[in-house]
């Protein structure tokens, strides 16, 4: 399936890591069906827990808003063709002073 | 699957100056908004807490992105951080590939239960009218 160019909408997150998620994404949907984003979503988040670190969490859909808090230097906001995506790994330690805000409103297909 | 529907009005401390559309007060005889929880891991006077916010802020705001804000900031407060909170419609249509093709918005929620145990019962996805709303807390 060509998905066409991954699209990113905001960012905190290192280049390489960026990149990886984008392949994630486009690897996701070659294993599974635009229709199944769950799985997607849980493709992506296991493979980065994985790679980078447990606590990851990944929204995968066409048509929602978000309100989060991460850590530093792990989030990112992307479009894959008319998929929006949202990783972006939650704080695991009780008392966390790198956290940010983000907020996204995922663009209607 | 338990279904409750209630208005709840929660006054917000901050002002919007430069608001042109004024809200009519809503009538008496206006139907509640039907509230169907999903799936839940939260106590039962939590969740009736995330269904009376998350009506009071469909009120407010218009872009999901600001009913997200207003919950998850309204739960750090009175909870304690770190909330986070996606809202959006449960089916979006595909109308540019496949007219008749619907899917639906999807999450893999990682609680840490086994490791952090005050994360377990925090957590709450719900469907108010054409809405879905998914409130967790990691962190």
């Amino acid at each position: 399936m060509l998905e066409g160019k991954a699209v990113i909408g905001e960012t905190d997150m290192l280049q390489t890591m960026q990149q990886d998620a984008m392949d994630l994404a486009s690897k996701a949907l070659d294993f599974f069906d635009v229709t199944e984003a769950i799985k997607i979503a849980r493709f992506i988040k296991k493979e980065f827990d994985r790679m980078h670190g447990p606590g990851w969490q990944c929204i995968v859909g066409t048509d929602f808003g978000s309100f989060v808090t991460h850590c530093c230097g792990c989030f990112i906001y992307f479009c894959l063709g008319n998929l929006a995506i949202l990783l972006f790994r939650g704080s695991a330690a009780p008392e966390a002073h790198e956290n940010r805000f983000s907020a996204l409103d995922a663009a209607k297909a | 699957m338990s279904e409750e529907a209630k208005k709840n009005f929660v006054g917000a401390l901050t002002a919007r100056p430069t608001s042109d559309d004024q809200k009519q007060a809503p009538a008496l005889n206006v139907p509640p908004k039907k509230v169907i929880i999903k799936s839940a891991d939260m106590i039962p006077d939590m969740q009736k807490e995330a269904v009376d916010i998350a009506v009071a802020a469909f009120e407010r705001y218009n872009v999901e992105k600001d009913v997200a804000e207003q919950i998850k900031k309204e739960f750090d407060k009175r909870h304690g951080p770190t909330w986070h909170c996606i809202v959006g419609r449960n089916f979006a249509q595909y109308s540019q590939l496949a007219p008749a093709q619907y899917y639906k918005v999807g999450c893999d929620v990682d609680i840490q239960g086994s490791y952090v145990t005050h994360e377990t019962n925090h957590f709450v996805y719900f469907y108010l009218d054409q809405k879905a709303v998914l409130l967790f807390k990691s962190g």
